[in-house]
């Protein structure tokens, strides 16, 4: 039962993705071209080696490891979004929170997939387990980093799924949830603070051997997580129509304005630190930012990504610039490529450019690679789109999970005019012209219903005083074997007794089966006590299967 | 329930041939050696050499053995030899003799079957220019290539493996596929190794090596005589170093590298032992050891020999 229940459920959120537009499909298409681009490279690679990439003894490691450590940098969006929304309470940003855990789940998703591809022995990552591999821990931050990001994994999805069920429920989340919540902001902080020790705990590369490393991270997180998730705010809001106030937008750039300045301050300190004692420590960053020996690769690189940081930064916290959302979206594309470069492969290279024996190498990312990160990115699109595709009919309402069938107080017309037995046939037509309704229940003196009245009655009883009709129109507007029917002058002469019943909790599927078997057109609706509370007609019924969200819902 | 499964041709499966098949269809391309037979899963499963019994050790040895001697169509041995008590191996290195030959390199190349192609080497022989800033490694030229060796103003340093008392690589390894051994050897299980290179990222003295492409080495330039944590032949995908020989040293006798050096520039013996030669260079020459700020406390010390 509960199987059946979950598969139906499953059934729901699969067409949910599964619908769309023309360039809904499109965009799934292009993306999974892009996958399929990304699989086909990444198969060369297993079967030759990591050979086809660029990465060789001196840089061991490449863009797969600088997507990574950016990616992990995104995934803090989704705390930058909770502090403000939960715990200070800020409510525009609180109903949008949900897309940032969201987020935090793909980037976490597609961090592993970096790993994976740049894996030498893929199919040894067991290895790395507790118990059954031989996890390196507490020794290897890497150890620490498994743990960490497959922590946050988890408690994202925890909290994003137990959202999605409350809300597809109707009922509040917040207070069950609260602890994980909380718990989730510490530990976003810490997988970029155990992502940066990764670098950081390594004496032999001193241009990552720098304390300042840990804060910058989680300082740079704050700025491309967040802007990114301001860019997909504003799709959301045209594609789905949602309603994201500005306000939430707004107020989160301005956030990461400030983040922005903080990562500028602590670059800058790095960078003066470096130059200005000029030990031998300073050659990778000179090689970063001026070139060593005529190799200067990176140079270009890295000073597009400080002008576009900094005129991010302004375009940010201006106000004027800041609440435009021409300048607004310049800012956060500009710093979502600022920091990719900066602390994708601006921290990852220079750590091995000179290498620890002086010698410099100079990697440039083979057609390969890049078609593996690309595929990657487009896995991390694609999974992206199909989680908003399904959580945001839920959130908004569009599609509730678990809810039991309709039944008839969800169709029942309440308005409600009942007439007592002695009532005659001529008040009760200036009734139903009146009301405007097509019929009533008649009531003994206690209320209960003991009959129904319909138009057609009404007309059987005119019809048939009049002889002259009931010869011209004969069998088509009464048939023989009701002639003799419904002579009289009140309700109790003409009404059709017993009326058919049903009670408020009835099925909607029952009425309708009893409406089409029963070839009647309207039942009453009533209490225990078989006391009148509503009526459904055929149109109620129509009225509340053509609402669009209940198709499903009747099979 | 029966597991046995039928499909449209007839042909009975069990699961486990089932799945068997499905993975190795995945897994076919990526995992080393023999793939059809039993052998795969021995491979797939295998443990971490430390947690293996002596029985348990011998069975993977066999089975590699077998693995070898198909791939290479001659019997190669791969030993298990345990550290001897009491032995803590050094190296020392006398700078003001190597000439800056690299028959050293090349003699380790032969010794330890590193991959022909794509070119691995253990050993990495740097020149420096005499009469500038000493020991800058990022003055160092690793490609020199003269007419004739040594050249005058220039000296020479090779540099490998440190063997490193408190190894940076080792603390990084996050499947502790390579360790210490307790006569101070670090080695890897070449079966374990995930190939990260977080260890790659962590040596400061550029030792490790990793198998970028499937390792090439004709059989006829096989080394059969190897250790299970030394020389045997690689796979792609995982890290490589210097093991002082460990096939070699283990046995009694010196690494290939002291062996061939044509001016005694290299020593090697016990710590442990105060009448060894190492003992004796350590006592009696200035050494020093490669970035000593690191707190590495590497095994492999450098000298100068008075009168050179």
């Amino acid at each position: 039962m509960v199987q059946a229940v979950a598969v139906r459920d499953f059934l729901i959120a699969f067409k949910e993705i599964m619908r769309g537009s023309k360039k809904y499909y499109a965009w799934l298409a292009f993306l999974s071209f892009l996958i399929l681009l990304g699989l086909s490279a990444y198969i060369d690679q297993l079967n030759r080696g990591l050979i086809t990439t660029a990465m060789r003894d001196q840089v061991s490691w490449g863009m797969y490891i600088s997507n990574f450590t950016f990616l992990v940098g995104v995934a803090a969006a989704a705390v930058y979004l909770i502090i403000p929304a939960y715990v200070y309470k800020f409510k525009p940003i609180k109903e949008v929170a949900l897309f940032g855990e969201l987020l935090a789940i793909t980037a976490i998703t597609m961090c592993i997939l970096f790993i994976i591809v740049d894996m030498g022995q893929p199919f040894r990552v067991w290895h790395i387990l507790p118990v059954i591999g031989a996890m390196n821990f507490p020794s290897s931050l890497l150890a620490w980093d498994v743990i960490v990001l497959n922590g946050y994994l988890t408690v994202n999805i925890i909290i994003v799924f137990y959202v999605l069920y409350r809300i597809s429920h109707g009922k509040e989340y917040l207070p069950s949830i609260w602890p994980l919540i909380i718990l989730s902001i510490p530990m976003a902080v810490s997988i970029h603070t155990v992502t940066a020790f990764l670098y950081n705990g390594l004496p032999a590369r001193p241009f990552w051997n720098a304390s300042i490393v840990a804060p910058r991270f989680i300082a740079s997180a704050f700025c491309s997580g967040p802007a990114l998730m301001l860019i997909i705010f504003q799709i959301v809001r045209k594609i789905w129509k949602l309603d994201i106030e500005n306000r939430a937008i707004f107020k989160i750039a301005e956030l990461v304005a400030y983040a922005m300045a903080i990562n500028l301050f602590l670059l800058g300190a790095e960078v003066f630190k470096e130059f200005y004692s000029g030990t031998i420590h300073v050659y990778p960053i000179k090689y970063l930012y001026f070139g060593l020996h005529g190799h200067a690769n990176l140079v270009p690189w890295i000073w597009t990504a400080t002008v576009l940081n900094i005129i991010a930064f302004i375009l940010l916290l201006l106000p004027k610039t800041r609440e435009n959302f021409l300048t607004l979206n310049m800012g956060c594309v500009f710093l979502i490529m600022g920091v990719y470069i900066e602390k994708g492969m601006g921290l990852v290279i220079p750590g091995f450019v000179p290498d620890t024996l002086g010698e410099i190498y100079e990697y440039i990312p083979t057609m390969q690679e890049i078609v593996v990160t690309v595929g990657i990115w487009a896995a991390g699109a694609l999974m992206y789109t199909l989680l908003l595709k399904f959580t945001i009919p839920v959130y908004t309402g569009k599609v509730r999970f678990w809810k039991k069938a309709l039944v008839a107080s969800d169709a029942m017309s309440r308005k409600l005019v009942t007439v007592t037995p002695d009532t005659t046939v001529d008040e009760i037509g200036k009734i139903l012209i009146s009301k405007h309704i097509s019929g009533l229940p008649v009531v003994d003196r206690d209320n209960r219903v003991i009959g129904v009245i319909s138009e057609s009655d009404i007309i059987y009883s005119e019809i048939q005083r009049d002889p002259h009709f009931v010869e011209k129109l004969g069998d088509l507007i009464l048939p023989k074997e009701k002639r003799g029917e419904k002579l009289g002058n009140t309700a109790k002469d003409i009404m059709t007794s017993p009326a058919v019943t049903a009670f408020e909790n009835t099925p909607l599927e029952e009425l309708i089966k009893t409406i089409t078997e029963k070839k009647i057109k309207r039942i009453v609706i009533v209490d225990k006590e078989g006391h009148p509370v509503g009526m459904v007609s055929r149109i109620d019924i129509v009225r509340e299967l053509e609402k669009k969200e209940n198709k499903h819902l009747v099979s | 329930m029966s597991k046995i499964r039928s499909n449209p041709l007839g042909v009975k499966l069990d699961r486990r041939t089932f799945l068997k098949g499905a993975a190795l269809g995945l897994a076919g391309t990526a995992l080393p050696l023999n793939k059809a037979d039993a052998s795969f899963w021995e491979a797939f499963f295998q443990k971490h050499f430390r947690e293996m019994n002596d029985d348990e050790k011998k069975k993977v040895i066999q089975r590699l053995e077998k693995e070898y001697e198909q791939k290479y169509k001659k019997a190669i041995h791969i030993g298990s030899e345990k550290p001897m008590p009491g032995v803590l191996f050094g190296y020392g290195l006398d700078l003001s003799r190597c000439i800056g030959c690299r028959r050293c390199v090349y003699a380790c190349v032969e010794e330890n079957n590193q991959s022909i192609d794509p070119q691995v080497q253990w050993i990495t022989v740097l020149r420096f220019k005499k009469g500038e800033k000493w020991i800058d490694l990022e003055e160092s030229e690793k490609y020199y290539n003269p007419e004739q060796v040594p050249e005058s103003g220039h000296f020479y340093m090779p540099v490998q493996c440190q063997q490193c008392e408190n190894p940076p690589c080792v603390r990084a390894c996050p499947t502790q596929a390579t360790w210490k051994e307790p006569d101070g050897i670090v080695v890897v299980d070449y079966n374990w190794c995930i190939g990260c290179r977080y260890c790659m990222a962590a040596c400061p003295y550029g030792a490790r090596r990793f198998n970028w492409g499937e390792p090439k080495r004709p059989a006829e330039k096989i080394n059969p005589n190897t250790h299970y944590l030394g020389n045997r032949p690689r796979y792609k995908g995982v890290v490589e170093k210097c093991t002082f020989c460990v096939q070699r040293t283990r046995n009694g006798r010196y690494p290939a590298c002291v062996e061939i050096c044509p001016v005694g520039a290299r020593k090697f013996g016990n710590l442990l032992d105060p009448q060894s030669e190492i003992r004796y260079a350590i006592e009696h020459k200035r050494v020093f050891r490669l970035k000593e700020d690191l707190n590495t406390n590497p095994k492999f010390y450098y000298f100068f020999a008075y009168g050179r």
